[in-house]
Parts: structure tokens; sequence; C-alpha cells
């Protein structure tokens, strides 16, 4: 049976989140999360363009011919990604300068292929829309929450506007700015919630 | 229609392009407005920053005004081709901007120098899609502030050089991006034959 959309919410947000259940899409989880505001505009793109491209499989999955699915799927989520791309570059080129070159990266994220092929070729649109909607919360999630941390301990700022009183008491931690800060937190952050997540099995038993 | 057929493949893949493409080239179409209004702005920004203006407001309009109240914008021929020649009104400094193939992509910037062509003022660069970490920091401050005050040697081939040298005199040499020797080649060579051809045509200003 079809899972609902409650159930669809919970696996791509928590039972099956693509980051720290499936590790897929560290390459951008680790590039852009030392700032909140680039993290923001990266997590737009990846829900955008997982839930449109899962409801455009979905739609054509009849008529798609089987020997080329993997090309429609490439074009289809491609083309949403140039129209994130364009979009996020007309609305915050600041920030496009930064992300752009990762924006043009989520066409090869293996979340997003990953979920056209395994979910969306064998169900309904709207359950498919959902289900890339819940992967791209999951996605985003994980990303705010290192974000959330990297941003203060590197920069001494949140979404850009300083810390209150920083001159007093904050130490900038440069490792939180650069690249291993992240693979530190993405660390964490994928043991406590796989810790959780064991918890709660044995809980449940 | 069999979809196993090669004409319905071939058809499938012409409409699906069709429409993806129709549909980015809409976005982009619509979004053309705001792009160019961007790109007007981060280029002015980078004008401004180059002969270090004082801008009141990071906004289109206090950049405009700065460059219009400032800077004396002209053309000249390099490389055969025409690009933008800057003379600041009330200071000794000239500039243009250089442009040439980086690792990857173009790579544009403006060069400011004293009016003898003795040194470098500044350096920014306008366009670059580098690989983000390596190549895409020649952007940032500590490696063009470097540029500031650098000397200009016309009688070598090498006028500036990025990275090591065994030239004991190092007025002129910039320290390079670890992990992106191929990146800081390319805008130094860049840099040298837009210098050459600069000098060339600049003695007709």
């Amino acid at each position: 049976m079809a899972d609902t959309p409650k159930q669809i919410f919970i696996k791509g947000i928590w039972k099956d989140n693509p980051v720290f259940r499936q590790v897929l899409g560290i390459c951008s989880s680790l590039a852009v999360t030392n700032l909140l505001t680039n993290t923001l505009f990266m997590a737009f793109g990846v829900m955008f363009v997982t839930a449109f491209s899962n409801f455009t499989v979905s739609l054509l999955r009849d008529h798609i011919p089987a020997r080329i699915r993997m090309i429609v799927q490439v074009l289809i989520i491609a083309s949403y990604v140039m129209i994130v791309d364009i979009l996020i570059k007309a609305v915050n080129p600041d920030i496009h300068r930064f992300i752009g070159p990762y924006v043009g990266l989520i066409i090869t994220n293996c979340i997003i292929m990953g979920r056209a092929e395994a979910f969306a070729s064998q169900n309904t649109p709207w359950l498919s829309f959902l289900d890339g909607l819940a992967m791209g919360i999951g996605y985003s999630l994980v990303l705010i929450v290192i974000a959330l941390v990297r941003e203060p301990m590197g920069f001494g700022t949140l979404l850009g506007f300083p810390l209150p009183g920083r001159e007093i008491w904050w130490h900038q931690w440069t490792i939180m700015v650069m690249a291993p800060g992240a693979f530190f937190m993405l660390a964490i952050v994928t043991w406590i919630s796989r810790k959780i997540q064991l918890n709660l099995e044995k809980g449940g038993k | 229609m069999d979809k196993k057929s090669p004409s319905y493949i071939l058809i499938f893949i012409v409409l699906i392009s069709f429409v993806f493409g129709l549909a980015i080239s809409s976005v982009h179409y619509l979004t053309l407005p705001m792009l160019e209004k961007n790109e007007a702005l981060h280029k002015n920004r980078i004008i401004s920053q180059a002969f270090m203006l004082d801008v009141e407001k990071d906004t289109p309009e206090a950049y405009e005004d700065a460059i219009r109240q400032f800077i004396k914008i002209d053309s000249i021929e390099i490389k055969r081709e025409k690009v933008e020649f800057f003379r600041h009104r009330e200071k000794d400094y000239i500039g243009f901007i250089f442009k040439g193939l980086g690792f990857w992509e173009p790579i544009s910037g403006i060069i400011v120098m004293d009016r003898d062509l003795e040194k470098i003022i500044n350096l920014k660069i306008l366009e670059q899609k580098e690989t983000p970490g390596l190549g895409a920091r020649i952007e940032e401050p500590w490696f063009t502030e470097q540029f500031q005050q650098l000397a200009i040697k016309w009688n070598d081939n090498q006028k500036i050089i990025i990275g090591a040298t065994s030239n004991p005199d190092k007025s002129n040499v910039v320290e390079t991006i670890t992990g992106a020797s191929q990146t800081s080649d390319a805008l130094m060579n860049m840099l040298n034959e837009n210098l050459a051809e600069f000098k060339k045509n600049y003695k007709d200003k």
C-alpha cells in the first residue's frame, strides 16, 4: 500500500532522512553551511527541484520510454536547476556569486535522482511531489542545524547580524568557517540523530 | 505508438527538450531586467572598489553617482577588442578591464595603475567561475590586496609574477593560491598579456 502524506513526511524528514540516514547530498552540505543565509537559499533550491522534478517525472511516468528514462530524468532535473539558478541570480546576485557553483551541482545531487527513480516513477504526481518536498525539507533541516552552529562560532553572526555583546564573550573558531568544521558538525549531527533513532527503535520493540 | 520504437523515443525527447527549453527561456526572459540591473550594480561596485571611491550607500544610485563624479570612461583596444578604459578625474589613477581564459572559464577584472604605469594601485575581479574554495579565491581580499603598490616590470616578459620566482627582487611578486596553481598561472599570463597590449595602445591616449 502506498504511503500516506504523513508517512512520507516522517520518512523524508526523519526515518529516511537523505543526509544523516542515506548519506546523500554531502558535498553541498559541507560547502554552503558556514553562513545561514547561503544555506537557506540552497535549501530552497533543493526543495524546489526535488519537489517539482518528482512531480514531473511522476506525471510523465507512463509516457517515458524505459530505455531513456534516466536521460529524461536528468533533463527534467537540470531544467529545474537552471530555473532555480536564474531565480537566485535575479533575486540575490551576491549570494549567487557564492553558492552559484553548488546550485549547478544540484543536478548531480543523488537525493533528487534517487527519489525520481525510486519513488516518482512508481507513484502518483501528488504523492511524488510531497515525497520530493519532504526529502528537501529533511535535507534542509540538517543543513540549517549545521549552519546554526557554524555561522555563530565561525563568524560571530547569525543571518549576517552580529551576536549580542560578542565583543565581550565571543572568540572565533576559524575551523568552523572551513571545510573541516563542516565535517565535524555533519558527523556530530549524524551521530546524535542515529543514536536517537536506534533508541527509539529499541524502545519500540 | 509503441513506446519502444525509435520514432516514439525521438519524438518524445524532442518534445520534452522543447517544452523545458521554452520554460527556461521564459524564466530567463522574464528576469532579464533584474539580471541586467544586478550586473550593472556589480560592475559599478567593483569599479568603485578598484578606484577606492567613497560611496555613501550600497545602492545602485550611489555607485552610479560616485562613478559619474569621479571616473571618466573611455575605451581602448586590447587583443583586437575594445575594452573599457577608466581615468580618475581627481587622482592620477587609470584603469582598464582585463580579460582572459581561466582554468575553467573566462576571467575578467579591473586593474588600476598610476598614470606613469609604474605600479598597480588596485586589482579587483569582475567575473570568474573557477573552482570554489581553490581558484575562486582569486577574488578574496587577502589575494587581491597583494597587488596594491605592486611594481610593474615593463622590461621583463613577466611584468608581474604570481607564485615562486628565483628573482631576488620581489617587488613584482604576488603569493599564489595553494592548490590553485592553474588558476594563478592563467591569471598571471592574462595580466601580463593585457598589460603589454594596454601599454602599446595607451601611448595614443
